[in-house]
């Protein structure tokens, strides 16, 4: 990896991610350090919202080269995930070619130019920009389906890639891959270990607060801790849909935005459609807390150590 | 299980193997390329800080968030006694093995190709099966599930992980190529044409896939029916293609839909709230009452011609023989076909069965033992055959 801005060490990993406003602990910086070194995918797992594939973004800001996203879904196929040729420009070509004079052989070569090859994010990636190899985001892979990812093997075994008009790609230097998952199945052992497994759990108060307050230099600090500690507390509820850290954030710019200081009950109630994004959660949480008000209480307590 | 090595035995290469052992005792998959690639890992980083000598070692051997939430534990017990300071006494340089692929099979589970020539079809049968034939664990697949102990119930739950993973029901909703003319393939259609100067001579055609069956769970969890019950329910709807479209009842006395919470609480709190919540839980089991409840109250939405029925039960019933027989054939009418798993040691000659389980047998398409990791497998075979089959 000559091209990629050299690591040299976990304590390197772990301040350039806190400089890129990326909290990370060190385990996972240890888990990227190795990615980097041993040139091996980053296999990462973890509930919603955690900041999964917000880590292949900010190592695609570290290494100051592109970064190339492949989301997943149920039915993706090689085509849409590696190439395909633009038929009805082809077509189009053909047209044209057959009013002059070129000999058959000659428009046929013409007719598998790069010019009419779709290159999907598979195939960028493989190919790389010129002067660095990208970081690889393939988000959610445990929404496709088994042939697309055993197709995936093969490509992350070597990253090589045959067109058998035009021959075969091979990538120079080997990109960066993050591998993400939301558990929706369980991904195929033969997949796993050719990856660094690394687990990115909910984040304690102490490293949510210091979340909030990297990625939103401008909020009061006071009302950074009762934020924080509400979302710790609204996670020990059984929700459909446990709030994650994206939640925390996007909850705390709208009540800057709002111009508030601190949480009062009107504003979380006005406010709840940022934390929980199903309506039986949303009447839950209403029923069995809001409604309640030395529950209430808790959750808003004033400035406290979590 | 393997004795823990102690620090004076062997360079780190070696307990780094040994340590893999010990893992795999306890039901995680370790392969000899993830040996490899721990030892390649910790050259790279400086193995006298703990945390991430650590850090390395879990990012090679864990690859679920099971095996995740049990490695710190086991890391600890196994390395305990030897201080960082140890580590970095015992090898400077880790020293690789000559060659672990050709350690005696079942030291670690071998790579037998090299990374990325195994097709995903043929690799996890042979990997597993060699896993499975020289693994310390068999012992734990064949014991009946109701005498495990904590401990035993947490590797159980390991290996079961990987058991399912054994059994694929195609389950894609990706259209597949087809001779019949049904839907035309635009893309293919006009790629062919190139040939011809764009004008399509040939027709080509995708159709789509057929749904696999639906599965309706029936499960029993009165007294020693429920430990089963926590092994045998995540089981069936691990299976690919059962899980998210399931159905799962859950009766003793009376009869409850729990579909919608299993999703939410997972199995465990449900079973939890029910027993709190429902009265009568531990009474005993009325099956054939609780097999009229169903027929009456969700027959009509989910009994067609490609329901199948898994009912876990072992057939003591403390309700009436001649409601349980009209149910049983009430439910055989409407469903594609019925297993019931059986937790009692069917094939055992002091094997009686109960009479509730003698008056529905009639009505049975496949009658399989539940009681154990490997009963279960059979299981899992049986019900996949059954949903693949058109």
């Amino acid at each position: 990896m000559g091209t990629f801005r050299h690591f040299q060490s976990i304590d390197q990993v772990e301040e350039e991610l806190a400089g890129a406003r990326y909290i990370a602990d060190r385990s996972l910086a240890t888990v990227l350090f190795l990615s980097y070194r041993l040139q091996k995918p980053v296999f990462l797992e973890g509930e919603p919202g955690v900041g999964k594939t917000e880590v292949a973004v900010v190592m695609a800001r570290l290494f100051e080269t592109e970064l190339i996203r492949l989301q997943c879904y149920e039915g993706l196929d090689a085509s849409a995930a590696l190439y395909e040729w633009n038929y009805p420009k082809q077509l189009l070509h053909l047209r044209l070619e057959e009013q002059g004079t070129k000999r058959k052989e000659e428009i046929e070569r013409t007719l598998y130019g790069p010019e009419f090859l779709i290159q999907r994010p598979l195939l960028q990636a493989v190919m790389g920009a010129d002067h660095k190899p990208p970081v690889l985001l393939i988000d959610e892979i445990d929404r496709s389906d088994e042939e697309f990812e055993a197709f995936l093997l093969e490509i992350l075994a070597d990253f090589q890639v045959t067109i058998p008009e035009i021959g075969t790609f091979k990538a120079r230097e080997r990109p960066l891959v993050v591998v993400t998952s939301n558990r929706t199945r369980d991904v195929h052992d033969a997949l796993k270990r050719r990856c660094l497994y690394h687990w990115i759990d909910y984040p304690s108060f102490e490293k949510e607060l210091r979340i909030v307050k990297t990625r939103l230099p401008g909020i009061d600090e006071a009302l950074a801790r009762q934020v924080t500690r509400f979302m710790q507390k609204v996670r020990s509820l059984d929700f459909l849909k446990k709030p994650g850290v994206s939640e925390t954030l996007d909850w705390a710019r709208a009540l800057i935005a709002m111009e508030r200081r601190e949480l009062d009950p009107e504003v979380v109630r006005e406010t709840l459609g940022c934390i929980l994004k199903y309506q039986d959660d949303i009447r839950m949480f209403e029923r069995d807390i809001w409604q309640d008000p030395e529950k209430r209480g808790e959750y808003l307590e004033p400035d406290s150590d979590g | 299980m393997s004795p823990i090595p102690t620090a004076d035995n062997g360079n780190l290469a070696e307990r780094i193997v040994a340590f893999s052992h010990y893992l795999r005792d306890r039901g995680f998959r370790v392969y000899a390329s993830n040996v490899l690639g721990a030892l390649q890992g910790l050259q790279a980083i400086d193995i006298a800080e703990r945390r991430d000598f650590f850090s390395t070692l879990r990012t090679h051997f864990v690859s679920n968030d099971t095996e995740w939430a049990l490695f710190g534990e086991y890391f600890d017990s196994f390395w305990k006694g030897i201080p960082a300071k140890g580590v970095q006494e015992a090898e400077q340089e880790p020293q690789l093995p000559p060659d672990l692929t050709e350690m005696p099979a079942g030291e670690v589970i071998p790579d037998t190709n090299p990374p990325g020539t195994e097709t995903l079809e043929e690799l996890p049968e042979k990997e597993i099966l060699e896993g499975a034939t020289y693994s310390p664990i068999p012992s734990l697949e064949k014991r009946d599930i109701a005498t495990f102990s904590k401990r035993d119930i947490r590797v159980a739950q390991l290996l079961m992980k990987y058991l399912i993973s054994l059994f694929k029901v195609s389950t894609g909703r990706r259209t597949r190529r087809s001779r019949k003319p049904e839907n035309i393939d635009f893309r293919r259609v006009t790629a062919k044409s190139l040939k011809t100067g764009g004008i399509p001579f040939k027709l080509y055609y995708r159709k789509k896939r057929k749904r696999p069956k639906k599965v309706v769970v029936l499960a029993d969890v009165s007294g020693s029916m429920e430990r089963y019950a926590h092994f045998v329910i995540p089981f069936v709807l691990g299976l690919r293609g059962v899980g998210s479209k399931a159905e799962v009842f859950l009766f003793s006395t009376s009869l409850s839909c729990v579909s919608p919470y299993m999703k939410k609480f997972g199995l465990d709190r449900v079973l939890e709230i029910m027993s709190r919540e429902v009265p009568d839980w531990s009474g005993g089991t009325r099956i054939g009452h609780s097999l009229r409840q169903f027929n009456e109250e969700h027959g009509d939405r989910l009994l067609n011609r490609r329901t199948v029925i898994v009912i876990l039960s072992d057939g003591w019933d403390l309700g009436g023989r001649q409601i349980l027989v009209s149910e049983m054939a009430n439910l055989k009418r409407r469903a594609n076909c019925i297993l019931w798993l059986n937790p009692l040691p069917i094939h055992s000659a002091s094997y009686v069965p109960a009479k509730g389980m003698r008056a529905a047998l009639p009505f049975v398409d496949y009658f399989l033992p539940a009681d154990s990791l490997e009963s279960l497998r059979k299981v899992g075979r049986t019900l996949s055959n059954i949903l693949a089959e058109k």
